[in-house]
């Protein structure tokens, strides 16, 4: 599957979050597959399999399975896979394992994190429209 | 040595506290008292709450591959290619499903490929049902759009599977 990532390149990024079209998964929402969005995706609920928005946030019980590709992640909540964003937060009640390819990385004390954090340039994740097979 | 002085001013604090609420409490005392311990508890209580919503969102933006599950609400704007079910489906005027929709109730205003297994539907003017539509109770708007069957069988399914089963 070859799903453009980071479609809208010449927005300058973290503009305008607030005009984002909000998606969120609640708390006893489960989604198998692949979730696709221009913009914000909040989960509260789980997903397994494959994210790619503008701003992707993983609330504190929400648990998400698989490979999220976003401009924007915040995790709070429980977190198995790898993740390819420019600016990256874990939250202090995240708990992450896997890899994190970031430009930027902000962690919160307290929070959980088992695995390896690739810092990458801005032009890898621009030119970033397959994701590496790096399954640890 | 930081620690320590936190150890005093907390103590110091506490003191104003014990000290300042007695003038007041010369003028009202019980209704102080009781305020006060409720103001601590409502954010604790209500935080949890407010922080897991049960309802889904699926914007127009987003578009899901896959299968969509929830024992709650959702409610739906974008493109789902796969099966949905929830207690209560909303399906807006542009969003587009392929697959199937299940769940006690569900409002279409939108377009549906697939089919619909609802105790209650609700097919509104703006709405494009293609394919069976298996209901106990359905409401259609005038403007609705509908390629398929509507068979009023929703819950009688399995009984006659299982009749099925047993007769052979």
């Amino acid at each position: 599957m070859s799903v453009p990532l980071f479609r809208d390149k010449t927005r300058p990024f973290g503009s305008d979050a607030a005009l984002l079209p909000l998606s969120q998964l609640g708390a006893a929402a489960i989604v198998t597959g692949i979730l696709d969005t221009d913009g914000e995706l909040a989960v509260h609920g789980s997903v397994l399999g494959r994210i790619n928005a503008e701003r992707f946030v993983l609330c504190e019980r929400g648990y998400v399975e698989g490979d999220v590709v976003a401009r924007d992640v915040h995790i709070g909540g429980r977190l198995n896979g790898r993740v390819f964003a420019l600016n990256v937060t874990l939250g202090d009640t995240a708990d992450v394992s896997g890899r994190i390819f970031h430009n930027t990385v902000t962690v919160a004390r307290g929070a959980r994190f088992e695995g390896r954090m690739p810092w990458r340039p801005t032009s890898y994740f621009e030119a970033l429209d397959q994701l590496p097979e790096t399954r640890s | 040595m930081t620690m320590f002085n936190r150890n005093d001013k907390a103590g110091d604090t506490s003191a104003t506290t014990t000290a300042t609420p007695t003038p007041a409490a010369s003028a009202s005392p019980t209704p102080v008292d009781a305020k006060r311990p409720q103001a601590y508890a409502q954010p604790l209580a209500a935080q949890p709450s407010s922080g897991a919503p049960s309802v889904s969102v699926i914007s127009k933006a987003l578009k899901i591959t896959g299968q969509l599950e929830s024992t709650e609400d959702i409610q739906i704007e974008g493109e789902v290619e796969g099966d949905v079910r929830a207690n209560s489906v909303s399906v807006g005027p542009n969003a587009r499903i392929k697959g199937t929709v299940r769940g006690e109730q569900v409002q279409l205003s939108g377009a549906v490929d697939g089919k619909i297994e609802a105790k209650k539907v609700v097919l509104t003017r703006t709405a494009k049902m293609s394919g069976d539509v298996i209901h106990q109770d359905i409401t259609i708007e005038s403007g609705a759009f509908i390629d398929g069957h509507c068979r009023p069988e929703f819950g009688k399914a399995q009984p006659f599977k299982a009749d099925k089963s047993n007769a052979a």
